[in-house]
């Protein structure tokens, strides 16, 4: 799932924007993923029926490097061992390759609940002759 | 909520033209039913051909006629992919928006394809005619044509199509006489027949740049029935003016004629197709033979009246073999035609009746029929071919193939008075040449009880 982020706020102002990008850097590097040759995306939960329709959506070759960056992630947290320097993520690599997929599933989901949510008002007079025959 | 701004915007609009709209076309209407002309009136507009036809009443069917049908596709199942992906999400509005906003409207959105043409056909209340113009221009010049929109609604009904051709006798038999009559082109089945088209072909890419060339201004015709001329040629400028141009031109080989028997084990029943060299569609001009048509009708199978086997030889034919049934249909095309007579029923009596199509056409051949049943003939034919062209969807596609490759509309008057003049010497005529040609024989069902087309009398 696409969770809140405050990143269109910050990249909206620029003067923020630069104060926030060497801060936002030191971030994404300190959270270890990238040690372990992982991207962002793909520490998405995806025990949900919208990541997993946006997982099939992926395309063979995306999909196959997920599981094969998955896979020696796990293999490298069992051993207790980081990746070798060159094998870590890059930053210019760390790329959103699921969530733009994810992001328009939930608006897909959200219009059609919009178009088919069909709402009944009750009517007031009928709702109070009812209560004043009791 | 429901609708966007600025489509409210626009359904008031319409709703201000709607009133002048509707006295306008009562107008309309009286003076048409006076003339009684079933006649299309054609144009052109922001370079796409359109034709109305002005018949009084309430509804509409408005149709976008592209010349991509199978015989066409670059790649196998491409007409078919791009007919199921009509009314899929556009650049505008989703899929669920498109069929939501004409739940509201009531219409009624539907895709076919045949051998030649795509067609695409809403029909509405009259007064929507703006809206539906729009939402067609929309699905030929918008569609998204998403990969993931092919792989999870357009494949699976794609594969839907798939078993119902290989499970019905009859279409698989239809389809393997045009094979063998026409090899490609008019040749390619209706439906993919093998799923080699689903794991090599079919890719949302490659289907783009088929709609890229099957949707090009130059490669399609809106055709109307149940709206004014002037109405439809300012819509069609307003919003086909995005529609493609350029694209790759669709070419098919002009058709050829080449014969041959198939015979395939099937166990849901026994049909055996024998066919020959038929007549072109009317809108094809030279090549459209008025006597073929004839000649179907006198061979006929199927009585139009009750209680009776009727008029036609192959009727009393097929009265005598209780369990089968024939029919005979010429299947017309814009540069070729397969006349087709279809025999279906249980295997031992669709073997009898077999026998009984080629000794009726010896018998029409060698000039063994009564003048009257000739007339009978010629008189249902002309019903026939004046019922298609009135009924409107039949009529619709012929009209707009018509305009694509530059021929004529479907003109009602003109094809009966040349059914009207054909003679008794030009039927047995007929006949004889289709027995003097490589007969076409495809069979389908129980193979051990069903004859070869040597064992009826045949030449393949």
């Amino acid at each position: 799932m696409s969770q809140p982020s405050l990143a269109p706020f910050i990249r909206s102002r620029p003067w923020l924007k630069r104060w926030m990008v060497p801060f936002a850097n030191w971030y994404a590097s300190a959270q270890g993923y990238r040690k372990l040759g992982l991207r962002a995306d793909d520490l998405i939960p995806e025990e949900n029926d919208t990541v997993q329709l946006a997982l099939k959506r992926l395309p063979p070759k995306e999909a196959y490097d997920r599981v094969f960056r998955l896979r020696r992630a796990f293999q490298a947290s069992l051993s207790h061992q980081l990746l070798p320097p060159e094998e870590h993520t890059k930053p210019e690599e760390d790329i959103a390759y699921l969530s733009p997929i994810i992001t328009e599933i939930e608006a897909e989901n959200q219009e059609r609940d919009d178009l088919e949510e069909m709402f009944v008002p009750k009517r007031k007079q009928v709702a109070a002759s009812v209560k004043k025959s009791h | 909520m429901m609708l966007s701004r600025s489509s409210i915007s626009r359904s008031c609009t319409r709703a201000l033209q709607r009133h002048c709209v509707c006295r306008r076309t009562q107008i309309r209407s009286l003076a048409a039913a006076a003339s009684g002309s079933f006649q299309y009136e054609t144009g052109e507009e922001a370079g796409v051909k359109y034709a109305s036809r002005d018949l009084p009443g309430p509804t509409t069917t408005l149709t976008v006629v592209a010349k991509a049908g199978t015989r066409y596709q670059a790649q196998p199942g491409f007409s078919d992919a791009l007919e199921k992906f009509a009314f899929k999400s556009t650049t505008r509005r989703s899929a669920v928006r498109m069929i939501r906003e004409v739940e509201l409207l009531g219409g009624d959105l539907s895709a076919y394809h045949s051998r030649e043409n795509l067609v695409i056909r809403a029909k509405f209340l009259r007064e929507d005619l703006a809206y539906f113009t729009e939402l067609l221009a929309d699905v030929i010049s918008k569609t998204k044509y998403a990969p993931h929109e092919l792989n999870e609604q357009v494949v699976r009904v794609m594969k839907l199509g798939q078993k119902n051709l290989l499970a019905n006798p009859s279409h698989l038999a239809i389809n393997s006489a045009h094979g063998l009559a026409f090899h490609r082109g008019l040749g390619t089945p209706l439906y993919p027949t093998s799923s080699t088209t689903f794991s090599k072909y079919l890719e949302a890419e490659e289907i783009y740049n088929f709609a890229l060339s099957a949707y090009s201004k130059s490669n399609i015709a809106v055709v109307a029935n149940g709206t004014s001329q002037s109405e439809l040629s300012k819509w069609v400028r307003e919003f086909f003016e995005d529609a493609y141009t350029g694209g790759r031109k669709l070419e098919s080989p002009p058709s050829k004629y080449y014969g041959g028997e198939e015979r395939i084990a099937h166990d849901k029943g026994n049909v055996m197709v024998i066919a020959f060299p038929g007549s072109s569609s009317f809108t094809s001009g030279s090549s459209w033979k008025p006597e073929i048509g004839v000649l179907a009708a006198l061979l006929g199978g199927q009585s139009s009246i009750k209680w009776t086997p009727g008029f036609s030889l192959l009727a009393k034919a097929a009265s005598q073999h209780q369990h089968a049934h024939i029919s005979t249909q010429n299947h017309g095309y814009s540069d070729a035609g397969l006349l087709a007579v279809t025999v279906t029923g249980t295997a031992s009596h669709v073997g009898k009746a077999s026998h009984s199509v080629v000794e009726a056409l010896k018998k029409i051949a060698s000039g063994d029929v009564s003048g009257e049943d000739i007339k009978k003939a010629t008189a249902l034919a002309k019903f026939q071919a004046l019922e298609t062209g009135q009924d409107i969807n039949a009529g619709l596609e012929a009209t707009g193939s018509g305009l694509i490759t530059g021929g004529k509309a479907y003109q009602i008057d003109e094809i009966g008075q040349a059914i009207d003049k054909v003679g008794e010497d030009k039927v047995k005529a007929a006949a004889k040449s289709l027995l003097d040609t490589k007969a076409t024989v495809s069979t389908v069902g129980d193979l051990f009880a069903l004859p070869y087309a040597e064992d009826i009398g045949l030449k393949i």
